[in-house]
Parts: C-alpha cells; sequence; structure tokens
C-alpha cells in the first residue's frame, strides 16, 4: 500500500484524506437517516435504507483502501448483494401488506 | 479513547483527529439509530430503521479491523433479520398509529436512566481501544501467539476461522448445534412437523 | 404500484375501487379504506401482477449472489468469511427467490427434504468430522489423525463448508418457510393468506398436484412438495391471524 502512504500535502498521506472522506460519508449516512426516520410513507424510508446501504458500501470500499485491507471489499460486495433483498423485500411487504408474498 | 487511538492507528499521528471524526459519526449514526428503533411507533418503521442500524454497525467493525464480524453482521442482518422480522409482521397485524413515536414511559426511561448511569460508571475501568493495559496486549504470550502460529499450525491463513473451527472447535459444534436446535424448537412453537 | 396492483380487465367502478384501494396506502391522510381491505371480496377479485422489475433483476442478480455465497463459503480460510456468513448468504439468496416468485412456488421448489437434508446433514457432518479421530483414538475434532493429505487444513474446510454452512443455510431457510406460513391456533397446516395467486405464474412450479380445500390436515407428516393449503380455500372467512389489515403507508 505505498500509494496510500505516500505523502500529498503537509504530511498527510493519501490513507487521511480516505479517512477523511469516509468520515464525511458517515456524516451524509446521519443526514440520510432523516429520510428514514420521518419519511411519512413507507415508500421513502425503503428509498433512504436503500441509499443508506448504497453509502455504507462506498464507506467500507474506502476504508479498504485507507487502512490497506483488500478484503473489506468482500463485506462492501455483502451488502452491494444483500442491499437490494432488504429494499425488495420491504417494497413487496409494502403491497397489501405482505399479503402478495 | 482519543488519545490512545493514535497508537492504535498504522498511520501516525495526524490520523488521530480523522479517527474520532469517522468514528464520532459512525458511533452517532449507530446510537441515533438504536434510538429511533426503539422510539419509532410503527413498527414497519422500526424494522426498516433497524436494517439501518445494521449498516452503521457493520462499517464500525469494518473500521475496527474486524472483518468476520462485520460480514456477519452484512449477512445476517441485512439478509435475514430484515426478511424474518417483515415475514412476522406480514403474519401479524400492525396497528395504525397517527403518532410517529412512541410516547416515552417515564418510570421505565428512569429506571433505564439509572442502570445505563450504573453502567456507564464502570466505563472508566474498562481500557481504552487499542489501549497498552487491554488484556490482549497485556499477556502478549497467549494472544499474540494465535496470530503467530495459526498458519504453521492449520496452513489456513484467516486467523478467526482456524480459532472457531480448530482451537476452539468444540465450542463451535455446540453453536451449530445450537442453530439446529433453533430450527426445531421454531418448529415445536410454530406446532409443525415440516419446514413447509 | 398501483398500476400493476389493479386489474387490467377491471371495469371502471372496479379500477376505482382498487385504484383507491392501493393508493390509499401512500399518504397519510388517506380516507378509510373499508372497501379496500385484504379480505374484502373485490381485493381477491383484483391480485397482485408480479412486478416486472424485481423478477428480472432477481434473476439477474441471483446467480451472482449464490456464486458469491459459496465463495465466502469456501474461502472462509484465506478471506473473511466462513460457514456462517456463506450460509447465511445462500440462505438469502433464496429468500431473494422467494420474495420475487412466490414463497409458494418457491416452497414447492425447494422442498422439505431439502432443507431438512442441509440442516441434519451439516450436523452429522460435522459430527461425523469430530467423531472420526475419536474412533482413531484422539480427542474431539482432533484433526491432526483425519485419513486425508493436509489433515487441518481440510479437516476445518470440511467442518466449514459442509458443516456449519449447510446448518446454517438449511436452518435459515427453514424458519423462512415456517414463519411465511404463519400460525395457526388449529396447530396444523391452516393458512389464511391468498398464496395461490402467485403459484401458476412461476415456470418453476408443479401445478395440479395439490388438492383442494384440505387445510385442516392436524399434524400430517406429509409436505414434501406437495403442501395442502395451496389450492383454493383463501376465501374471507378462512381462519388465522393473519392479515386484515388493507392498505399500506
Amino acid at each position: 500500500m505505498s500509494l496510500v502512504d505516500a505523502s500529498l500535502a503537509a504530511g498527510y498521506t493519501l490513507g487521511d484524506f480516505l479517512l477523511v472522506a469516509a468520515a464525511g460519508f458517515a456524516v451524509l449516512a446521519v443526514g440520510m437517516l432523516y429520510r428514514a426516520v420521518v419519511g411519512p410513507t413507507m415508500q421513502d424510508r425503503v428509498l433512504a435504507v436503500n441509499v443508506l446501504g448504497t453509502n455504507t458500501v462506498v464507506i467500507l470500499a474506502i476504508l479498504g483502501a485507507a487502512l490497506g485491507e483488500p478484503t473489506f471489499l468482500d463485506i462492501a460486495l455483502v451488502y452491494a448483494l444483500l442491499n437490494f433483498l432488504m429494499a425488495i423485500a420491504i417494497s413487496k411487504f409494502t403491497v397489501e401488506r405482505g399479503g402478495v408474498l | 479513547m482519543t488519545g490512545s487511538l493514535a497508537s492504535a492507528g498504522p498511520l501516525g499521528a495526524p490520523v488521530v483527529a480523522q479517527v474520532t471524526a469517522i468514528e464520532a459519526s459512525l458511533f452517532a449514526f449507530v446510537v441515533l439509530t438504536a434510538l429511533f428503533t426503539a422510539l419509532a411507533r410503527d413498527v414497519l418503521a422500526a424494522v426498516i430503521i433497524f436494517g439501518a442500524y445494521s449498516l452503521g454497525m457493520a462499517a464500525l467493525y469494518t473500521f475496527y479491523r474486524a472483518p468476520d464480524v462485520a460480514m456477519t453482521e452484512a449477512a445476517i442482518s441485512a439478509g435475514v433479520t430484515t426478511v424474518l422480522l417483515l415475514l412476522t409482521l406480514a403474519k401479524t397485524t400492525r396497528l395504525d398509529h397517527e403518532a410517529a413515536f412512541e410516547s416515552v414511559n417515564l418510570p421505565a426511561a428512569g429506571a433505564a436512566g439509572l442502570l445505563f448511569a450504573g453502567l456507564m460508571l464502570t466505563m472508566g475501568d474498562i481500557p481504552a481501544v487499542g489501549s497498552a493495559d487491554a488484556p490482549i496486549w497485556s499477556n502478549p504470550d497467549v494472544t499474540q501467539w494465535y496470530i503467530a502460529e495459526t498458519y504453521a499450525e492449520t496452513h489456513v491463513e484467516n486467523t478467526v476461522m482456524a480459532v472457531l473451527a480448530a482451537f476452539r472447535g468444540f465450542d463451535t459444534f455446540g453453536e451449530a448445534v445450537v442453530v439446529f436446535a433453533a430450527g426445531i424448537a421454531a418448529l415445536i412453537v410454530l406446532h409443525r412437523e415440516v419446514f413447509a | 404500484m398501483s398500476g400493476t396492483d389493479a386489474g387490467v380487465d377491471d371495469a371502471d367502478t372496479e379500477t376505482a375501487g382498487s385504484e383507491f384501494a392501493s393508493g390509499g396506502g401512500f399518504g397519510r391522510d388517506r380516507p378509510p379504506r373499508s372497501d379496500g381491505r385484504l379480505d374484502s371480496e373485490r381485493r381477491q377479485g383484483t391480485p397482485y401482477t408480479e412486478s416486472q422489475v424485481i423478477m428480472p433483476t432477481v434473476k439477474i442478480v441471483t446467480p451472482f449472489a449464490f456464486t458469491y455465497g459459496l465463495f465466502v463459503t469456501f474461502h472462509g480460510g484465506g478471506s473473511p468469511g466462513g460457514g456462517f456468513q456463506g450460509g447465511a448468504i445462500v440462505a438469502a439468496v433464496v429468500f431473494m427467490i422467494a420474495f420475487a416468485f412466490g414463497i409458494e412456488a418457491t416452497r414447492q421448489w425447494l422442498a422439505n427434504t431439502v432443507v431438512v437434508a442441509l440442516a441434519v446433514g451439516g450436523t452429522l457432518v460435522f459430527a461425523g468430522i469430530g467423531l472420526v479421530p475419536v474412533a482413531l483414538g484422539g480427542a474431539f475434532l482432533q484433526y491432526e489423525l483425519l485419513p486425508i493429505p493436509d489433515p487441518v487444513k481440510y479437516g476445518m474446510e470440511g467442518v466449514e463448508i459442509l458443516g456449519i454452512g449447510t446448518i446454517v443455510a438449511g436452518v435459515l431457510i427453514g424458519l423462512f418457510f415456517v414463519l411465511a406460513k404463519g400460525f395457526s391456533e388449529a396447530g396444523g397446516f391452516a393458512d389464511a393468506d391468498a398464496f395461490d395467486d402467485e403459484v401458476g405464474d412461476d415456470p418453476g412450479t408443479e401445478e395440479g398436484d395439490e388438492p383442494d380445500g384440505d387445510d385442516a390436515a392436524d399434524g400430517s407428516p406429509e409436505g414434501d412438495s406437495v403442501d395442502p393449503t395451496d389450492g383454493g380455500t383463501t376465501g374471507p372467512n378462512a381462519p388465522g391471524p393473519a392479515a386484515t389489515d388493507g392498505g399500506e403507508r
């Protein structure tokens, strides 16, 4: 991970900037949580959770790059594949309150 | 916690502020989701927010370099728990509520607050994350042995799996039987004889 | 969603009623929906048609997710993961298929025999791998005594893949099916939900082998691939505690 450890500016490495970016995405997640909590309809909440899942995939990928652990991408893949399941489960549940399952 | 993380981070001293930034935001996210899961009046909303909670927890586990735990959290929470809770909701009745949030029961909140305060009193004795005083560092003969010798002993790179399946294999056998027994128990509780 | 929800060939009044029923779920200030409830006859008359978005997407995603679950299971020795996580992902793939194509269709495709064989077989394999060294004079799960090359590594892999992975996958799929069936006071296979809407439309189901109208088979030991409650008997007065609340919000 020499690229991550390379100093970019003022002694900060690329990994540091990636960590800052991950922290920014985590702050954004708190913002998205507003829609998941308040969202007047369930569709708002489903969309919010779906966006949160994508956001988490991004956070995990950035963490994997920043910390020099490529295996973190495996977890990001799990979320990328299974977040879809959460979305379709909730959205099909909202049709006739699960009677169509 | 802030100071000790500097020694834990592999990236040097300037990391401290940023490490706490991502940790603080993830902690805020996790605590908020847990709080709103408890407070949500609508059960379906609580299930959805609980799904969001698992996302934050997985990111937090990943940041603490516990990818096995994070993957378990991801697979179980995103894939299984939400679906099973939704199915349970589909099989029961969900009442319509006008209020978005549960009204707080003050005596219960007081009791929970007292318990929380009592637990927080013990926090001073818990070593900080990455601290050299933590038990995992204070007896390195045990903890570091697994990291150093796992591959030579088991020819497996993943220490967690080696500990689970080889060094603590009997415990894992018990856990597997517990999972199996959970399926049987579900059948018994629901008065079924087949998984269908 | 209201467009796919309402039947295509409905009369005008029927369409208005269905629109009212399905569209009423999207606002907080919806009017009372006494005629749009799930148990009313009109609601039974306009079945939900399968989503044209979910089904093709699941068809695309499922092979990758299943392969990835197997990867996590088989590659647990070299990367994060293992039998538990991989088994959960494989079970989640089955959930995905069930949500897209209907739980009853999936139940017939993945028979009870398979689920039970996964759970029981995994437990037996784990115990067997543990007991082989005992038979050879060692301790329980003493991998060095296994009569295979590189016994510790492949013994662990065998436990993870054939033992834990199959147990977790089987039990989770079984829990899913059991929960999807619901609980009935009669203690049998009675079910109150309109599952049969989706059964006929799935290409992977065998049709016509279910006896109709036999939903009080209490404790019947059958059920490998034939479920006695699939046909018929989902009228408005069907027993059971399930859904009597129509719309969503």
